[in-house]
């Protein structure tokens, strides 16, 4: 029972990192790749609270002298209490500033935001864009069919 | 030795009361924080020759170790929390409107890199580390460009995605060890994490922290933030933060993961970065996005000198960062004017002759061209390397050579355009005095090291020896652990 159920949670943060993982890697719209920095860290979150998991454990509190047979470690669940504080913020501060960029550029899409943002760096230079930055042809029928 | 706390804690309050100061006072608030780095600074320094060969460990409200944290300064860990302070003093923001928030967001900054270098507790740094990270954000999209916002959220999400697989690995070690303080690791690390588990800790936290250095898959953000970012930013995270995560990643190499795979890991993508950062730098066009470039390759060089084993590494690496740590802000600052194309900048050499006399002078260091320091400390790491006698270290070696020789290329490029006499298009600004000022005195310590280069050179290897050591830093946490 015990096995299993662990066995089960492992695999489900395992699970989320890797679906997390997937999602910044391939996604290419900004909330997504966003959602999936929540998985991930979610992910993350759940693995460091494993890490000293015992099945049917209770809270580490002695009530009148009983010491309870198998007891939480509390410190993982410390830690991930602050991580995901940290997450929570850093998913606030990117979501106002992907409503920025979106506000600025008019897009979502990283590709494109790429794309501008080489184009911006590149005016204020003064330089042409280098030609590897280009996106090959396919690509650019494809956003302009879309467009 | 609450000197220690001091360090971090004060630049942390005064931040958070800078914005009531500023409303009482604008003169007050525009000294206060300046004023608080240098005194860190001092603490940090007295902290330095009072402590001499020894090393302190202060537990935090009292509480033991294993549940308590631990501030653990030795030599390394205060000369960077110094660095940290004084490179924020050196590169203090220095305007626009809302200029009390940036100089907030630096004390922050300057708070928790000193943390980061001073913490010996791996969640510790964990939190450090993303503190700098939003810290940074914010530091980033000051300029409140498009720009800088597109630029600000593609770091954000290396950054993140690297914060999320360091903790991870942080997961993975306390789930083998149990706990997380660096001391208890050291001791534990031997028999309880010298195995895949650990490897893969390593690399999780490796990649994670090496957001910050620049290691090479994860650097894709180092062109487009320090091309949009403040000048003055971009020296302080390529310069001193940058510096921070290195310094992790070497505690952690000494203390916790003892595996040969570990340091080749390190050298592997080391010589890639060198390798990917030099030849994009060679083919830049813009000065900003040819020093940033130049930047990840440095730090791919110092991460083939920590990758070699045992107390040379740490000593070549230190050398290569220190030098580093110094030449990369002067060049940003010189950035500053110098922000267009490179063909924008013919005819500089006549409009500033004191910037273009100082990019040369540290061109020539980065290149590594004798008596420079920057010579010196290629040198250390070459010989190091050849002395490992392995194909792959002989492949740094080699790869670093070659690196040198773009380097010359490039900078040279760019300094032969100074002088350029054929055509007189419009000269580039001239620099901005406090720009000018700040890296003068750069390149003046970097000019003056050569005058005390065997003290120097005497007084890295001993922080390098006993960063080394990890009974010293195990002995200096727990004394009744060990014998």
């Amino acid at each position: 029972m015990s096995m299993d159920t662990s066995l089960i949670f492992h695999i489900a943060a395992f699970g989320l990192i890797l679906i997390g993982s997937a999602g910044i890697v391939l996604s290419t719209h900004l909330v997504r790749i966003i959602f999936g920095i929540a998985l991930l860290e979610a992910g993350a979150n759940l693995l460091l609270l494993l890490a000293t998991y015992r099945e049917g454990s209770s809270a580490p509190i002695i009530v009148d002298g009983q010491i309870p047979a198998v007891m939480a470690d509390p410190v993982p669940q410390a830690l991930v209490l602050t991580a995901i504080v940290i997450g929570v913020g850093i998913l606030a501060l990117a979501l106002s500033l992907a409503l920025r960029v979106q506000r600025a550029y008019g897009t979502l899409d990283l590709r494109e935001i790429r794309q501008r943002l080489e184009q911006d760096i590149a005016d204020e230079a003064g330089i042409e864009l280098p030609s590897s930055i280009d996106a090959p042809q396919a690509v650019v029928k494809r956003q302009e069919g879309r467009a | 030795m609450n000197k220690l706390a001091l360090l971090v804690a004060l630049p942390l309050i005064t931040a958070f009361l800078l914005p009531l100061i500023n409303r009482a006072s604008a003169f007050a608030g525009r000294w206060t924080g300046p004023l608080v780095l240098a005194v860190t600074s001092a603490l940090g320094i007295s902290l330095w020759t009072q402590l001499g060969d020894n090393a302190v460990a202060v537990e935090l409200g009292g509480f033991r170790p294993p549940l308590g944290i631990t501030l653990y300064a030795d030599q390394m860990a205060i000369l960077f929390a110094v660095a940290v302070s004084l490179g924020t003093l050196l590169l203090w923001p220095n305007g626009g409107e809302d200029r009390v928030r940036q100089w907030t967001l630096a004390l922050i900054l300057a708070a928790s890199g000193s943390g980061l270098a001073l913490s010996g507790d791996l969640f510790n740094i964990y939190v450090f580390y993303e503190l700098v990270a939003v810290v940074s954000y914010g530091l980033i999209a000051a300029r409140a460009s498009a720009g800088s916002y597109a630029a600000t959220l593609r770091y954000l999400v290396v950054s993140s995605f690297g914060a999320a697989m360091a903790l991870t690995g942080i997961a993975l070690v306390y789930q083998a060890t149990g706990t997380l303080n660096l001391a208890q690791l050291a001791q534990l690390a031997p028999t309880q994490l010298n195995n895949l588990q650990g490897l893969a800790a390593f690399i999780l936290m490796l990649i994670g922290f090496g957001v910050k250095a620049e290691l090479f898959p994860v650097n894709t953000w180092v062109p487009e933030v320090y091309a949009t970012a403040p000048t003055r930013v971009s020296g302080l995270l390529a310069g001193v933060i940058s510096k921070l995560a290195l310094l992790i990643i070497v505690r952690l190499l000494v203390l916790v993961f003892h595996q040969p795979e570990a340091l080749t890991v390190m050298l592997v993508l080391g010589i890639m970065g060198v390798i990917t950062g030099e030849l994009a730098a060679w083919r830049a066009r813009d000065f900003k996005r040819m020093i940033a470039f130049s930047s990840i390759g440095q730090l791919g060089i110092m991460f083939i000198a920590f990758a070699i084993p045992g107390k040379a590494g740490i000593f070549a690496g230190l050398a290569v960062a220190l030098h580093h740590l110094v030449v990369k802000p002067a060049l940003f600052l010189l950035a500053e004017r110098w922000n267009g194309s490179l063909s924008s900048l013919a005819g500089a050499g006549r409009t500033s002759p004191l910037a273009a006399a100082l990019f040369i002078l540290l061109a020539l260091s980065l290149i590594g061209v004798p008596p420079l320091p920057g010579f010196w400390a290629k040198l250390l790491v070459l010989v190091e390397l050849s002395e490992q006698a392995q194909p792959l270290y002989y492949l740094g070696a080699f790869v670093i050579l070659a690196g040198a020789a773009l380097e010359a290329n490039y900078l040279f490029r760019v300094a032969s355009r100074f002088y350029d006499r054929d055509k007189d298009p419009k000269a580039p600004a001239a620099q901005r005095i406090p720009d000018l000022a700040t890296a003068s005195l750069l390149c003046a310590v970097l000019a003056g090291s050569i005058f005390v280069l065997t003290p120097l050179a005497l007084q890295i290897e001993g922080i390098a020896t006993q960063a080394a050591d990890a009974t010293h830093y195990i002995q200096t946490v727990n004394p009744e652990t060990l014998p």
